[in-house]
Formats: structure tokens, C-alpha cells, sequence
């Protein structure tokens, strides 16, 4: 079995991943819910599909998909959670503002 | 209104709370599926336009054994996931909510211009 290769992926990865943004949104979105289960269930399946798509298509995704309208994309629903977390935020202390 | 108190689950079984009394406290706290789906997307299309992960995964067309490096890259991502998500656990109960969701807020908006900022230039190169 092919050790090196598996192991050499899992460090490269999971480092790549630490204090990604990916993972700190993963952070804030558990922090955030008590749903902590879903948001596990969630994330590990975005991420494992990520993967999927990656090292099946290989070198041939980043040709096919648009990378960067997907980070727009991603950016836009970064957006939307942190602005609904603040709004969230602003209620509990001054019902009225 | 009192936030329920989940007792610390083992975060390897997922969460199997849906026993019918427990629907208002899931409307409350937003459903399973929402915050699945929510989670899901956000996670997915910031990791698909991720140019480091498509970087790390090109370790498949040089190896040739895509699937030994998509097991190796979703153990990864799988326990890098598990550790955001029991840091986040361990976050809401040490910090109070309001003071988190504020900081969480800034976070993501933060993450968002940086992430916008960083798609747009890619997108737009200024000459």
C-alpha cells in the first residue's frame, strides 16, 4: 500500500487546512450554533467533495472550473453570515436598535 | 431566553436529537438540515475556488493514484473540520454568546472583503 503517498497527502493537507479560511469559517459557524453535529456533518462533506472533484479531475479541474467566481461566491456568502452574526449580535443587546 | 444546555456530546456520533419535542428548540436553534446546508455551501465553494487545495490535490496527476490521494486529502479535511468544529464548540462555551457572535460576525465579514478582494484582482488583473 502506498503509505508515503497517503501520509505525504493527509500532512500536506491538513496543514494547507489549518487556519485556512475554510476552517475558520468552520469555527465560526460551530461557535455560533449549537448545531455543532451539522455543522461537522456539513463541512466534511463540502470539504470531502471538494477533494473528490480535485483528485479525480486532477490537473484537469482548475481548467474547469471557474476558481475565482467561485471565491465570489464564496465571498458573498462569507458576507451574508457575518452580517446576519453582527445584525444577531446587536439584537440581543439593544432590542430597539 | 435560556440557550439549552447540551450536555458535551462524543463528537464522533452525530448529533440525534430529532425527537419530536425537540422541534422548537430545532426552529430555534435552526434546523439540522439548515445549518447543514448553510455550512455545506459556504464550505464548498470556498474550498473548490481554494487555489491551494487544487494545488495540493495536483499530487493525484503526478502520482497517478488519485484515490489513494483523495482518501489522504479527505482524512485531512475531515479532521481539520473536527478540530474547527470542537474549537468552535469550546469557544461558545467559554466566551459569552453575544460577545462571540460579534466576533465571529467581524471574522467572516473580514473573510468575505479578503476573499472578495482576492477573487476580484485574480478576476480583474489591474495592468
Amino acid at each position: 500500500m502506498q503509505l508515503p503517498l497517503l501520509a505525504s497527502t493527509f500532512a500536506t493537507v491538513f496543514l494547507a487546512e489549518l487556519g485556512d479560511k475554510t476552517q475558520l469559517a468552520i469555527v465560526t459557524i460551530s461557535g455560533t450554533s449549537s448545531r455543532s453535529g451539522a455543522v461537522f456533518a456539513g463541512s466534511s462533506a463540502a470539504l470531502v467533495l471538494a477533494s473528490l472533484l480535485g483528485a479525480g479531475a486532477g490537473g484537469s479541474l482548475s481548467a474547469v472550473i471557474p476558481a475565482d467566481a467561485l471565491q465570489l461566491a464564496a465571498s458573498v456568502g462569507f458576507l451574508v453570515i457575518g452580517t446576519r452574526l453582527l445584525l444577531k449580535a446587536g439584537q440581543e443587546s439593544e432590542p430597539e436598535g | 431566553m435560556a440557550e439549552p444546555s447540551d450536555e458535551p456530546k462524543p463528537p464522533t456520533s452525530p448529533e440525534a436529537d430529532a425527537s419530536p419535542e425537540a422541534s422548537n428548540a430545532a426552529d430555534k436553534a435552526g434546523s439540522f438540515g439548515a445549518v447543514f446546508l448553510t455550512t455545506f455551501t459556504t464550505v464548498f465553494l470556498a474550498e473548490l475556488g481554494d487555489k491551494t487545495q487544487l494545488a495540493a490535490l495536483l499530487l493525484s496527476a503526478e502520482s497517478g493514484r488519485p484515490v489513494l490521494v483523495f482518501v489522504g486529502a479527505s482524512l485531512a479535511l475531515i479532521s481539520s473540520s473536527l478540530v474547527g468544529v470542537l474549537l468552535g464548540r469550546w469557544l461558545s462555551r467559554v466566551l459569552p454568546p453575544q460577545q462571540l457572535e460579534r466576533l465571529a460576525g467581524i471574522l467572516m465579514i473580514a473573510l468575505g472583503l479578503w476573499l472578495g478582494r482576492q477573487a476580484a484582482m485574480s478576476m480583474f488583473p489591474l495592468v
